[in-house]
């Protein structure tokens, strides 16, 4: 079942006590498609990285499905993120020594054991959705950039999780292969919760929602 | 428990001993890893940084060889100076120091002793309970290798069979060690003394005819030519020990005409037998003592000196192991950003924790078992060396001290691998993802 996002009263602050990220409240109900836009620096990375657990807030509450993952532990949101969360990263950050298939199936080495054969099924099913059907056994740096990232697309969704959070998915493409995965992309909102940081325009045309950020504030939010 | 402990036998005594120096290690290796399959990540991270890995098991393994190789040929070369000396039950000589009389007759080393008389060997030989007495007469060499005067019985005792020709029958004829720089039909003029000292011409006009070589009998007998004790006494202008127109060569000798000898093995008829006639040569004209015991004496003094090295071989391993650890620790930093994005897309602490700690025992594993085989090999190499240059013959082996010093190291860098694991899973995962 897809959750709803609920983001209420989040502070994170660096080290010296500054505001990198506030956001008063947000909601993303459950199969939604939404771009986090705004220069560099602007706070979307950071957003990104509080939705996904990777940055307890300073102050106030993440709330998946009616969970605050901002209270759990870090085993608690590592598993919390492996169930529900299929992540893009804009550096493909693929094993180079393994090969798509493994890549793509990497979850399964440690969930939990009747999940396993279930993830190595999604990982060859979304190779072959995204083109890559026959080149499962290949090693990763035999793959072109965009390649690499359809390996990495087919990871975040091996595990078939109910919500994708993508990372500048598109950032090292050249535009065919970021269309191409823009395409792709947007093609998993629907049944899944999407979030995308991007600088791309294009990608974020695709999404029926665009939330605008600086210096670390909501500037705007427009829905398609 | 004592009791029961000392009533195993020595080998399940040294498996069991291996095992628990094991257990702790690998108790914990399967308890890090239990449920977990971090395998194909472990082999993905070691294939990565393969020339770094590489690198850090031959570190491990040079310091695994080099405790291995330092006990291992110590051992083998107290067993090789105690087999040089097997062949030696008893030996009389004239008063004065037994570890020189040693030295010079069961190991060939140059030294100036007092001789045995014609009548006190004759009294030896005569004695209740001997089998044969054989005078070894040393001092003259040839090419470096020792010529020594005794018999044809103990030729026989200490090398058995001749390996190829016959024993020496005559007072010219001379049957070489198995390595003796001669050859079979070679004809040989003795230098006087041994070492750079030795006069080759002081003989001149005499010689010797090799007749036979001796088996192998990994003693420096293997490099000495040995020859008639007649012939020896011959060479010097000595009487031959037999009266005139007596052609016989070997015993007995007549008392009067024998010009005495350094030394004189002596094989008894029984082991009782050997030690009533070492307590009765054991008197002020005379002295008689075991070789093994006197060697067992030397090593005994030595045992500080082992016990030393073999301390310096466990801190040498405990220092290793400290290497390891913070060997493992750059190492850790080096996979940091995989580690990153394991925890990252949702791996459990524990996993990361046992992904690292696999990779680390699987480099100390490496490490170990190449570091035992490159010991073997060295202590071998080595072996040969002290073989070459001193004729004893010393095969030093892997055996269970040097097992139970692999698995001592093996089980607590295996432990201690526990510090990197842990270091790994307190990394900053953002810092590291990016």
């Amino acid at each position: 079942m897809t959750p709803d996002l609920v983001v209420e009263n989040v502070q994170v602050t660096s080290r010296g006590g500054q505001v990198l990220l506030q956001i008063p409240r947000l909601t993303v109900p459950p199969g939604q498609s939404l771009a986090l836009r705004g220069a560099s620096g602007a706070g979307k990375s950071t957003l990104l990285h509080v939705l996904s657990g990777l940055i307890r807030p300073a102050k106030g509450r993440v709330i998946w499905g009616g969970q605050d993952i901002a209270t759990l532990s870090e085993d608690a949101r590592a598993s919390f993120r492996r169930r529900t969360l299929g992540l893009i990263f804009q550096d493909c950050h693929l094993f180079e020594e393994l090969s798509a298939q493994a890549n793509a199936a990497l979850t399964a080495a440690f969930a939990p054991r009747p999940d396993r054969a279930g993830v190595r099924q999604g990982a060859a099913h979304w190779l072959t959705t995204l083109g890559l059907g026959q080149t499962g056994p290949r090693l990763a740096p035999t793959f072109s950039g965009g390649e690499r990232q359809r390996i990495a697309v087919a990871r975040a969704l091996a595990a078939n999780p109910p919500v994708i959070l993508a990372d500048e998915p598109t950032a090292a493409l050249d535009r065919t292969n970021a269309d191409a995965l823009g395409a792709d992309l947007a093609a998993l909102a629907g049944q899944r919760t999407l979030i995308v940081v991007t600088h791309d325009a294009t990608l974020a045309a695709r999404m029926t929602r665009q939330i605008t950020l600086a210096d670390g504030h909501i500037t705007e939010d427009s829905h398609a | 428990m004592p009791d029961l402990w000392a009533a195993l036998p020595a080998t399940t005594q040294d498996i069991l001993f291996a095992a628990a120096l094991l257990a702790p290690g690998l108790t914990l290796g399967a308890l890090v890893l239990r449920g977990l399959r971090p395998l194909p990540l472990v082999t993905a991270l070691l294939r990565r940084f393969a020339p770094v890995n590489a690198l850090f098991v031959v570190l491990i393994a040079l310091s695994i060889a080099l405790g291995v190789g330092l006990l291992a040929q110590e051992r083998g070369l107290r067993q090789g100076s105690a087999r040089a000396a097997e062949k030696f039950d008893l030996i009389v000589a004239a008063p004065g120091s037994e570890v020189t009389a040693m030295l010079a007759s069961v190991y060939l080393q140059p030294s100036d002793m007092a001789l045995i008389t014609g009548p006190q060997y004759a009294e030896i030989a005569a004695a209740e309970g001997v089998a044969f007495a054989a005078p070894i007469a040393f001092g003259d060499s040839h090419r470096g290798a020792p010529v020594v005067g005794t018999t044809a019985d103990f030729v026989t005792h200490l090398a058995g069979p001749l390996a190829a020709g016959r024993i020496f029958t005559t007072e010219t004829e001379a049957v070489a060690g198995a390595y003796a720089p001669v050859g079979l039909g070679d004809t040989f003029t003795p230098a006087h003394g041994q070492g750079p000292a030795a006069e080759d011409d002081a003989h001149t006009g005499e010689g010797y005819t090799i007749t036979g070589r001796m088996a192998p009998t990994g003693s420096p007998w293997d490099r000495a030519i040995l020859v008639p004790v007649e012939g020896v006494w011959e060479v010097h202008g000595l009487s031959n020990g037999h009266a005139p127109g007596d052609s016989h060569i070997g015993p007995p000798f007549d008392p009067a005409l024998m010009p005495g000898t350094p030394a004189v093995l002596v094989k008894a008829t029984g082991l009782a037998e050997t030690y009533a006639l070492k307590t009765l040569f054991t008197r002020p004209d005379l002295m008689a003592f075991f070789p093994g015991t006197v060697l067992a004496q030397l090593h005994g003094l030595m045992r500080d000196i082992r016990s030393a090295m073999s301390l310096m071989a466990v801190l040498t391993q405990a220092l290793v192991a400290l290497s390891v650890l913070t060997g493992l620790m750059i190492l850790v930093r080096l996979i940091a950003r995989s580690l990153a994005l394991l925890r990252a897309i949702g791996a459990p602490l524990r996993f990361v924790f046992a992904v690292v700690w696999a990779y680390s025992a699987a480099l100390i594993g490496a490490g170990a078992v190449l570091g035992l085989a490159a010991g073997w090999v060295t202590a071998r190499a080595i072996s040969a060396i002290i073989t070459a240059r001193t004729d004893v013959l010393v095969t030093a082996t892997l055996s269970w001290p040097e097992v139970h010093l692999v698995a001592g190291f093996v089980s607590l860098t295996l432990i201690l691998a526990l510090l990197p694991g842990w270091l790994a899973v307190r990394r900053p995962l953002l810092a590291d993802l990016r």
